[in-house]
């Protein structure tokens, strides 16, 4: 930052032209700071606020494929809550999304417990355990389906040799909580490389005076682990919860191709939903007021979750 | 997490106990790809036969479906598109992410807090939302049917995260760095180019892997936009041109699978220290 | 860190990667194409030799005319996505795919076709009645009938001479041979799912039974009714005796696995799986074969698919697609193509039928005819908005799955009558979604 202008011109220095003017004005915080967000405030509000503007408008409008109709307020609202889809659909959302973090939680961070340790082909093994999160969900999820295939399930297959399941196995995508629990497992096979990771993350930051200190009191592994690990991995973990949820919450790849929402809408989704309402059904208006439901949700589950983070 | 001096009886039941139990999440994570990589080499027939064993190649490997899929579809072409477009949409994030992260981190003016809660908020809307009005920007915007829609519509998603995780890393190096430099006579720019910059290279691996793993997976956009074939991605091609009407070319498909992983394995192979620590900072001391 | 890469240095070569990769995209962009493009958006179709020849015919065409002509083909569950877009955004293919749904959502966007349709129709002996069902709408033609696909039954010979049994002509027929046959290892299938065959067959079933969904008026719900009580029994007693419960989890795909895999005896479904196993070689191509859709009180009906094409209004090439088309419909143009999609391809006009791809052989003689009988879903009321989400919503599996599930008969149809309302319910009268 400059010293300032009348010291220098005091001083006998020439007052600075134009273009000095506009580098000092540049190099002024507020300034600065401003055309540095600037591109990422642009792109936010020409790609994402704006098109979000006009899916809203479909919400509250009478819009079809074939012909943008007008103004109806909360019609569409109305008759998606007639809908017992509908109600099904908000119900397993919140199943879904809740038992697969539960889970993505509990086996991350015992992963990550697992993957601190030293020993060999440390590398190796973090490399391979990422790899469900890596690969295109896309893809991934094929290769599930087939696994799951009612004729040739290789998870019945390996079951039944195993004597863990009863010949012919049960129909996975075709029975109510099978399916459900066939959805979740995928999913969380996916994420929880994801929580895995990050986690691990989290414990290689802790330092380790804090465990010696722990051990010289007298704490042995569980003690370390609640007093040490745990409070100092909160911050972490509540966020990588967070942007958890937020995935699974409006998670469409894996029920779309996995069950298409069924058997009879056990596994429909809020994303799933709006799709098959508003794409295939042509009702854009319907599918865009389903989609915005989640809004709401997530930013209450966010907001709860945010004020958590912040009281640490 | 060995701390102190423990008996060599303690540590190696100690080592054991860790390779038992990582044992079956490498199984979890790694069955599907056996399974992928074994599919992608079995002859239909045996495929369909309800008496053969899953797991096992028992009629003789093949390499037809591999063959297929780089000879009679275009699946190069598609390669070649998602590398394209994950490199120039990661980078241009990159280049957003670092200003608005260092912005939201480092420097105070009026309404930073709201700029960075609207930056977050992003993250919230679905793409299953926006893709429709989207359409039709990209049209306006006279990029239909070209790479280019998603090369500038990808940002949308990947700008959010990395910024959050770049304003995480940022916060971690000492603030008296910087304010040494400028009083040493530094322009702002420069000090974050030359000072700040070179420090948060971990953090800065780790949004380009994040970027290229979701812009390389991504498909709604890419199926939405784009639907020339010379012009469609890894991902959509190989579920658009091997699934036909009611017939599965499951060979092909899971061989497409397998290839279209290997780039993106090779670059987390390549940066996988960088990500663990770059995730270390930024998110954990964000 | 293992990685010893100065950090100038790798910020030069990522920038660098980076910079190289842009310049090569760009260098790809705006086509060169001086002369004008007709676009075309099709599905991938079963048997990607049918594709070829299009692309074929379609550079022919190119050529003759003096422009370039690009066929495009997707997923066809990925075409209403697709179609959504190019209309939201007014821009994309000239000529499109249309699925028995398209005309009637999209009625206004598509230019009236019925120069060509009453061409077409008395140069070659005249369309088939159901192909109006779903081209022509209440403001005119808005798509030419392209093609139907035949859905017969597909059973295995091998299995049914062990059990000393006919062919099916009746529902109730079948449902008495499903009974021998699974007590044989080899069950019939019929999805009960989210999958668009198990739509196709439930219409087929309910119109035989004499029953109906919708009034001939698109609006009022007839779904409630003994006919349809009937065929929900008829369903139970299938999935008991005669069914494996993986029919519930079914998607279009899963019966001809079902066929493939020697354990079915019977499904209602195109004839892919019999082209499948001629395409690789397997040994279950010999015992396949097929038999026409069977009947029931109410007469042989089946809801065989049919297709179309259609011109969005906002093309720019509007008369050269409509050339384009009526070169494709040529006599030796359109025999190719049905020659090259090995019989899949139906002709929705008489005096293709009887092309000797199928008089000639015995497996597939019998397909030609489902035309006399087949009906675009939702007959008597025509396809429109209601019945595609009807359709979309798989309503009708549904009533059926959870009639199977425990729920009484009349409960089910009670909930499957509050579906069909739901549907209706999503404008009938204005704006073309009629």
């Amino acid at each position: 930052m400059a010293v300032g202008q009348r010291a220098l011109e005091a001083a006998g220095f020439p007052r600075p032209g134009r273009l000095e003017r506009v580098r000092e004005w540049w190099e002024q915080e507020h300034v600065f700071g401003v055309g540095l967000i600037l591109p990422a405030l642009l792109l936010i509000v020409c790609l994402v606020a704006y098109p979000f503007g006009m899916a809203i408008y479909f919400s509250l409008s009478d819009y079809w494929v074939g012909s943008p109709g007008g103004f109806v307020g909360l019609e569409n609202f109305r008759q998606i809550f007639q809908n017992e889809v509908f109600h099904r659909t908000v119900y397993n959302s919140f199943v879904f999304t809740s038992i697969a973090v539960v889970f993505k939680t509990l086996l991350g961070v015992w992963l990550a417990m697992l993957l601190y340790r030293t020993f060999k082909f440390k590398r190796l093994i973090r490399g391979v355990v990422l790899l469900p999160w890596v690969i295109p969900t896309a893809l991934s999820t094929l290769a599930w389906w087939w696994m799951f295939d009612s004729l040739y399930s290789v998870v019945n297959w390996t079951g039944i040799r195993l004597g863990l399941i009863e010949a012919p196995g049960p129909n996975w995508l075709g029975m109510t909580s099978y399916a459900m629990t066939a959805v979740i497992a995928v999913n969380v096979w996916r994420g929880l490389p994801f929580f895995a990771i990050i986690v691990l993350a989290g414990l290689v930051s802790i330092p380790r005076e804090y465990y010696e200190a722990a051990e010289v009191d007298g704490a042995r592994s569980w003690g370390r682990f609640r007093h040490v690990t745990l409070p100092l991995l909160k911050p972490v973990l509540a966020v990588v919860i967070l942007f958890s949820t937020i995935f699974t919450f409006a998670d469409f790849n894996i029920v779309q191709v996995l069950t298409r929402g069924g058997p009879v809408n056990t596994t429909h989704l809020f994303a799933t939903l709006a799709y098959q309402t508003g794409l295939q059904g042509g009702n854009l208006g319907q599918g865009a007021a389903i989609s915005l439901f989640l809004f709401p949700m997530l930013a209450a589950v966010v907001f709860f979750q945010l004020r958590f983070i912040r009281r640490e | 997490m060995v701390v102190g001096v423990r008996s060599r009886g303690a540590r190696l039941r100690s080592t054991a106990f860790g390779y038992a139990n990582v044992i079956p999440f490498v199984a979890f994570a790694l069955f599907p790809f056996y399974y992928m990589v074994i599919t992608s080499l079995k002859k239909d027939a045996e495929l369909y036969n309800l008496q053969s064993v899953p797991f096992l190649i028992q009629s003789g490997v093949i390499t037809d479906h591999y063959r297929y899929l780089l000879f009679r579809t275009e699946f190069l072409t598609w390669m070649k598109n998602s590398l394209i477009i994950s490199v120039v949409a990661t980078s241009v994030s990159l280049v957003i992410a670092i200003l608005a992260g260092y912005s939201l981190a480092r420097l105070r003016y009026r309404g930073v807090n709201s700029f960075g809660t609207a930056v977050f908020i992003t993250y919230l809307v679905p793409p299953t939302l926006l893709f429709l009005p989207l359409s039709q920007v990209v049209v306006w915007l006279g990029l239909s049917d070209s790479i280019w829609s998603l090369i500038v519509t990808y940002p949308t998603f990947l700008v959010p995260f990395s910024t959050w995780l770049l304003m995480g890393y940022f916060r971690t190096i000492p603030k008296e760095v910087e304010e040494c430099a400028l009083v040493d006579g530094a322009t702002r720019l420069q000090t974050l180019t030359r000072i700040v910059l070179p420090m948060a290279i971990p953090g800065i691996v780790c949004v380009i892997l994040f970027g290229f793993t979701l812009t390389w997976n991504e498909f709604t956009y890419a199926l939405t936009f784009v639907s020339q074939t010379a012009s469609k991605t890894a991902v959509v091609g190989v579920t658009a041109d091997l699934i036909r009407g009611d017939i599965f070319y499951w060979g092909s498909l899971m061989a497409g699978a397998i290839l279209a992983s290997v780039p993106i394995v090779i670059v987390y192979v390549l940066f996988l220290d960088y990500y663990v620590s770059g995730l270390t900072a930024g998110a954990v001391k964000g | 860190m293992s990685a010893h890469v100065s950090r100038r240095q790798f910020l030069t070569t990522s920038a660098g990667a980076a910079a190289g990769m842009a310049w090569l995209a760009s260098g790809r962009a705006p086509a060169f194409a001086q002369k004008r493009e007709l676009t075309f958006l099709s599905w991938n179709h079963f048997v990607p030799a049918s594709d070829d020849e299009l692309r074929k015919q379609a550079e022919a065409f190119g050529k003759q005319a003096g422009v370039t002509v690009r066929v495009d083909t997707i997923a066809h569950l990925q075409l209403p996505t697709k179609y959504a877009a190019e209309a939201a955004s007014q821009s994309g293919h000239d000529m499109i795919i249309a699925q028995t749904q398209t005309g009637f959502l999209y009625e206004h966007q598509l230019v009236d076709v019925q120069d060509i349709v009453d061409d077409l129709g008395k140069k070659y002996g005249g369309w088939y009645p159901f192909s109006k069902e779903m081209a022509l709408m209440s403001s005119g033609w808005k798509a030419v009938p392209w093609f139907w696909i035949s859905f017969p039954a597909t059973y295995n010979q091998a299995h049914y001479k062990k059990a000393g049994l006919e062919v099916p002509k009746t529902w109730d027929e079948l449902l008495k041979q499903g009974k021998v046959l699974k007590k044989q290892g080899n069950p019939v299938g019929i999805p009960i799912s989210h999958g668009n065959d198990a739509n196709t067959t439930f219409w087929s079933v309910l119109w035989c039974q004499g029953g109906k969904v919708l009034e001939a008026d698109g609006k009022t719900p007839a779904i409630n009714s003994d006919k349809t009580a009937q065929v929900v029994e008829w369903y139970k007693e299938l999935y008991k005796d005669a069914m494996d419960p993986e029919v519930l989890s079914w998607d279009d795909a899963s019966n001809n696995r079902f066929m493939l895999s020697g354990k079915g005896s019977w499904i209602h479904n195109p004839i892919s799986p019999y082209n499948q196993a001629l395409a690789k070689s397997m040994p279950i191509a010999d015992d396949i074969n097929h038999h026409n859709s069977p009947g029931g009180p109410g007469g042989i009906h089946s809801a065989a698919p049919i297709s179309g094409i259609s011109i969005w209004k906002f093309s720019k090439n509007i008369d050269l697609a409509k050339e384009f088309i009526k070169f494709h419909f040529q006599k030796e143009n359109f025999d190719a193509w049905i020659v090259a999609s090995n019989a899949f391809n139906h002709p929705p006009l008489r005096n293709f039928a009887d092309h000797p791809i199928w008089a000639k052989n015995p497996k597939f003689a019998m397909l030609p005819k489902e035309a006399e009988y087949a009906h675009a879903r939702g007959w008597p009321a025509k396809p429109n908005a209601a019945v595609n989400l009807i359709d979309v919503n798989f309503a009708l599996p549904d009533m059926v799955a959870k009639a199977i599930a425990g729920m009484p008969t009349k409960r089910a149809m009670a909930w499957g009558e509050e579906q069909v309302k739901l549907a209706v319910q999503g404008k009938l009268e204005t704006k073309g979604k009629s």
